[in-house]
């Protein structure tokens, strides 16, 4: 259904050289640099080699085609029931777009077919229509590369002017918000879209070239004692970050996660959720912050 | 012998190797059995080749390691899906292929096969020192396949059939809009293969907390998608962790169940032959056969949505009568503190809560199996006053793994046990 040489990278990249080969005049390196793009890292050793020697009778010796159009296929019944079954999701309309031509589509699935079922609860109102609104400024400025300005009530419940350039536009399916990701603002570089309030584009004076403030990391190590399954839980929980496992003996893992560090607090907790099973061996800070939830719950007494 | 190609015919076996390097990425060579060391090799060349970058070694005594690594905050697309992009093929059929569209290159064309035939002999081989030319049951038996597929219709004229190009689907404004769910929609590698046509890329997005490894998994998704639409059965071949060979079973798939915090995926199920609800690892299935549809689809699915209102995750009630397991815990909340009772309501799901004063709130719920909440419980460490589980045996197994972090952690001084 899904895994069929239609979709390949490879005759997508035949695709694109029979493009540029259309175009005229051009050279076999410049072939390769299509290959080198588009397709995987040793297709250089067959794709062209193929089409030159003819065992793919697309190119003649004198690299000319005997193709005459430039190389295109519809949308096949699969991509177009994806189509229509993404048009179904709620978020659909932040980005304002209507597809007519699937009126007559099954969809591949509708939202009743599958469920999240342990996403936060206070997600981002996509259907609120000034939310919709702010979202498709951020994403034209985004594409533009224009700023926007907005305000915002900080924590303290005071209320902040902003003026910034958004770079881009960060999704979590756990808390199920968008994070406007910023650059060219002191105070903060990440925004929570729905805590904008009155994002327009802002025309006034140029902003000198901006760039997004580094993410600083750090690394974590954890013991991870595989009984109850928890090898293989621990592994695919933190399976989004980079991360680097080594067996010790047969239940000892030693596992090496790097993590940004404003996101410390949650690293603390998710740990946490993992019991004796898992233990912070380093660093120190983090085994510290580990420590001191224990010894907090020491404090209650729990009987 | 066979020659080594990047590319290849069965995605099964890759999917298995994947997912060692992937989750885990610490057996060496050597923990593979002689016989499939050559394969070892193969696969992990291929891994190599389509995911470049991301793909670490490492010597360890036991020999040297390979694993994936990637932040997938730090990615704009899913690099996993360049498996479902390496799917082998002869030389005829590519060949075959660019002809078949240059001849159909829009929809008004239409031709016999005959004429298609006609053409492809006299004016796409012919330049070509030995012409590959097609024999007609190789022609019929790909345009057959492309009809399937939907990328051309057959229409039939008196004794002809006449084939022509599917009206194409303007997706040229909709880039962001698959960039955004080729990455958080259930099967987007399908948006991938679109995006892959389109010439402009969008770099508006990226993505945290994002599992990509579900990716490999897609396959059996969107057949048991499919199967659910049409209200069928299926049967299925299911790996459990405790077996080594895959049973396969009859069921009705119902509905997905997918996890953003723990990177799983579940397909609720029920099973005819026992008459009762499961729930099934999606990463243990393999070789979704559809079957038959089956009339009491709605019925089924209605009684697990007056289920899942009684489960935290994915555990179930088998027949949906069980007696269900009551979960009660406070926690204390300090002055500014407030983003802790923020988290009990955006985190509850199934349960509810209460206020009991200024600085405690109780949490409550009634589910088929209270297990699957330990995990979260355990998050709220630190603050957690009371609990009353109707599972006693699990309350006192929570307490005990409290009192053996305290150990592990050296604060057991003043513990009791």
């Amino acid at each position: 259904m899904i895994f069929s040489e239609l979709y390949s990278a490879y005759y997508n990249t035949v695709a694109a050289i029979l493009c540029r080969v259309l175009l005229g005049d051009c050279s076999e390196k410049e072939l390769q640099g299509i290959v080198a793009e588009r397709a995987f890292g040793e297709s250089v050793l067959t794709i062209l080699p193929s089409l030159k020697s003819g065992k793919w009778q697309l190119l003649r010796p004198d690299m000319t085609t005997p193709i005459v159009h430039k190389p295109t296929v519809p949308l096949s019944t699969l991509q177009k029931r994806w189509l229509k079954a993404i048009s179904l999701d709620p978020r659909i309309r932040l980005f304002g777009v209507e597809m007519p031509e699937l009126s007559d589509v099954e969809p591949l699935f509708t939202p009743s077919d599958y469920y999240v079922y342990d996403k936060y609860g206070d997600g981002d109102p996509f259907e609120d229509e000034e939310y919709i609104r702010q979202f498709r400024v951020v994403l034209e400025a985004i594409r533009r590369g224009t700023q926007i300005k907005f305000e915002m009530t900080t924590r303290k419940g005071n209320t902040m002017f902003v003026r910034c350039r958004p770079l881009r536009l960060e999704y979590s399916e756990k808390d199920d918000k968008f994070r406007v990701i910023t650059a060219g603002w002191r105070a903060a570089s990440t925004v929570n879209l729905a805590r904008m309030k009155g994002c327009v584009h802002y025309t006034g004076e140029k902003m000198p070239a901006v760039t997004e403030r580094a993410e600083k990391y750090d690394t974590l190590t954890l013991r991870v004692i595989d009984e109850r399954n928890a090898l293989e839980r621990v592994m695919l929980h933190f399976a989004h970050f980079e991360k680097q496992a080594e067996r010790i003996d047969k239940k000892t893992y030693i596992l090496k996660i790097r993590y940004a560090q404003d996101d410390e607090p949650e690293m603390v907790i998710r740990i946490l959720s993992f019991g004796p099973l898992v233990e912070v061996i380093g660093s120190e800070d983090l085994r510290n912050l580990v420590i001191e939830k224990l010894k907090k719950q020491k404090s209650c007494e729990l009987k | 012998m066979s020659s080594y190609s990047e590319l290849i015919k069965n995605f099964e076996r890759i999917r298995a190797y994947m997912r060692e390097f992937y989750v885990y990425g610490f057996k060496s060579r050597e923990d593979y059995s002689a016989k499939s060391a050559r394969s070892y090799d193969d696969e992990r060349r291929r891994m190599e080749s389509w995911l470049g970058e991301h793909m670490g070694f490492s010597r360890t005594p036991e020999g040297k390691n390979v694993f994936i690594s990637i932040d997938s905050r730090t990615i704009r697309h899913n690099p996993l899906y360049n498996a479902w992009k390496a799917k082998s093929f002869t030389d005829g059929d590519i060949t075959l292929h660019f002809i078949l569209f240059d001849i159909l290159h829009e929809p008004s064309v239409k031709c016999t096969l005959a004429q298609i035939l006609e053409r492809i002999d006299g004016e796409y081989l012919s330049g070509f020192d030995d012409p590959m030319m097609p024999d007609e049951s190789t022609v019929r038996k790909k345009l057959k396949e492309y009809t399937e597929a939907g990328l051309i219709l057959a229409e039939k004229v008196g004794r002809n059939v006449l084939y022509s190009r599917a009206e194409d689907t303007d997706v040229h404004d909709l880039g962001e809009v698959l960039h955004y769910y080729s990455e958080v929609a259930p099967c987007g590698v399908i948006g991938s293969f679109i995006l892959d046509k389109e010439e402009a890329d969008t770099d508006a997005f990226t993505f945290k907390h994002h599992y990509i490894t579900d990716a490999i998994d897609s396959g059996v998704l969107a057949s048991v998608f499919a199967a659910m639409r049409e209200k069928r059965i299926i049967s299925v071949s299911n790996l459990n962790r405790r077996r080594d060979t895959p049973r396969r079973t009859r069921i009705v798939p119902l509905r997905v169940l997918i996890s953003v915090q723990s990177g799983r995926q579940h397909l609720l199920a029920y099973v005819p032959e026992f008459n009762h609800f499961v729930s099934y690892r999606i990463d243990y299935l393999s070789d979704v056969k559809a079957e038959e549809t089956t009339p009491r689809f709605d019925e089924l699915r209605d009684a697990l949505c007056e289920m899942q209102s009684k489960m935290w995750g994915v555990g179930i009630g088998r027949k949906g009568t069980e007696v269900l397991e009551h979960v009660e815990f406070t926690v204390r909340v300090e002055d500014g503190e407030d983003h802790i009772v923020r988290r009990l309501e955006r985190e509850k799901r199934v349960g509810k809560v209460e206020k009991i004063d200024e600085h405690t709130y109780r949490f409550a719920a009634d589910v088929y199996d209270a297990s699957e909440m330990i995990p979260w419980i355990r998050s709220f460490i630190c603050r957690i006053e009371k609990m009353n589980f109707s599972n006693r045996t699990l309350e006192n197994h929570f307490k005990a793994d409290l009192y053996a972090m305290y150990r592990m952690y050296g604060v057991t001084e003043e513990v009791g046990e």
